[in-house]
């Protein structure tokens, strides 16, 4: 029985608790509320497959990311250079751990364990296998998901090489270039997994098991 | 609460948060993902009135308090937020100072005023449509996490910025403060429950207009939805 073809039925928009039939998307249809506009489902025939294959490489490139240098000052001729680590751990030293945590987490540690859970979750989706733990799992990937501040650091990361210029050299490292790639990954990977067909073929699984 | 669409609550359905699974609405845990499930988010509006008045009190010390001192050969710099936009301003940098001012003043307060008056409109009249409110609502959430910027530029200065003696920078106690709003207006922002708004939607303003159609986008709307007999009650 190929259950790619299987829809859930019926979904209520988030924002006005509106309900749509929607078991009639075909690949690559986008399906909203037409009271409010709200986002109801987005449905892609192979998207696991896709996001799996996108989650593995922003994986490689966090990593990647975190053990090379990530931006070097040159202030006449005297050196400092920062890994992404050193960006959250830095703040430990002048006794601001709560700051610390939260900028690791926002950064690092979030996007990393959503990524390595979404490839176990897709994973077993594309497979088509069930698991016992793919329902924990998918709580709390779609818990975590809003908590990841990539992006934002990102532009943090732009706004600082402007306030640098003025009073040192910058140079760039190899780490600021796979956290650049990492990010616009990381997005792809976690728009593509969508709320509604994900939870969908997670109950398909535990059904036909 | 039924006003000519079809609401999962007029049928007697809630939807989960999590999974967007259609419940009956006397369930406690969703059969699919076992979350419990709510028809609107719990105590929605105390919630959210209680985390953005945080948000809203600890934004006085994060703009009063500094949130970088740079040491430069001994002597010691403390700027607040205001005070490093205008530092941008004087180094030319305006577009960077624009960001900054954004990020850290207009978006947090912008965010604030509309979870309030978000908030009172629910209890109280209302201006503009509930559409035009669940937009204002779906930009702060959106906005939200943009904020953060200050604080990510301050934890990168600290890191690279080290040379004892000759010039350092550190975290000023306003980069806590000024997180702990974010976070706070974040899950704020999460707590509210835009469908607290339709609910009050009388029927006769509901958009009978064709939907906007977009050519990658396909409405599927079946006007007599007829659960499944999952859905059934009793």
């Amino acid at each position: 029985m190929d259950q790619r073809h299987d829809f859930p039925g019926y979904l209520a928009c988030q924002s006005c608790d509106s309900m749509f039939d929607v078991s009639r998307l075909r690949d690559g249809d986008t399906a909203s509320c037409s009271r409010c506009g709200g986002f109801l489902t987005r449905y892609v025939a192979d998207q696991f497959v896709q996001v799996v294959a996108i989650a593995i490489a922003a994986l490689v490139l966090l990593a990647l990311g975190c053990s090379y240098p990530f931006m070097t000052l040159n202030l006449n001729g005297l050196e400092s250079g920062m890994t992404l680590p050193q960006v959250a751990l830095s703040l430990i030293a002048h006794r601001m751990p709560l700051l610390s945590i939260s900028v690791a987490a926002f950064i690092i540690v979030i996007p990393a364990v959503v990524l390595i859970l979404v490839i176990a979750l897709a994973g077993a989706i594309a497979l088509e296998r069930h698991f016992d733990w793919l329902r924990p799992v998918g709580r709390l990937i779609f818990t975590l998901q809003s908590w990841s501040m990539v992006e934002v650091f990102f532009l943090g990361v732009l706004v600082s090489l402007v306030k640098i210029s003025g009073i040192a050299m910058v140079e760039m490292g190899f780490a600021f270039w796979a956290y650049a790639v990492f990010s616009f990954l990381f997005l792809l990977a976690v728009t593509g997994l969508d709320r509604a067909q994900c939870w969908h073929q997670i109950e398909q699984l535990s059904q036909h098991e | 609460m039924s006003n000519g669409f079809n609401t999962a609550s007029s049928r007697g359905l809630a939807c989960c948060h999590l999974c967007l699974k259609l419940v009956r609405q006397d369930s406690h845990l969703c059969p699919r993902c076992g979350t419990a499930v709510h028809q609107r988010k719990a105590n929605s509006l105390e919630r959210t009135l209680a985390l953005i008045v945080t948000a809203s009190l600890l934004y006085i010390p994060a703009n009063l308090l500094p949130i970088m001192i740079t040491t430069s050969l001994g002597e010691v710099t403390e700027s607040t937020i205001i005070g490093g936009v205008l530092l941008l301003v004087d180094m030319g940098s305006i577009a960077i100072a624009l960001v900054i001012f954004f990020a850290s003043v207009v978006i947090p307060l912008t965010k604030m005023a509309v979870i309030y008056y978000l908030c009172w409109s629910v209890k109280r009249g209302r201006l503009g449509t509930a559409r035009q409110r669940t937009l204002l609502y779906r930009m702060v959430e959106f906005i939200g996490k943009w904020s953060m910027i200050d604080v990510f530029v301050v934890a990168i200065l600290v890191a690279l910025i080290n040379w004892s003696g000759l010039l350092m920078v550190r975290p000023g106690p306003a980069a806590l403060a000024f997180a702990g709003v974010v976070i706070l207006s974040m899950i704020a922002a999460e707590s509210f429950d835009p469908r607290l708004m339709w609910d009050l939607e009388p029927p006769a303003e509901q958009p009978n207009k064709k939907p906007v159609e977009r050519p990658v986008v396909k409405f599927v709307v079946k006007p007599d939805v007829k659960p499944g007999q999952e859905f059934e009650s009793e």
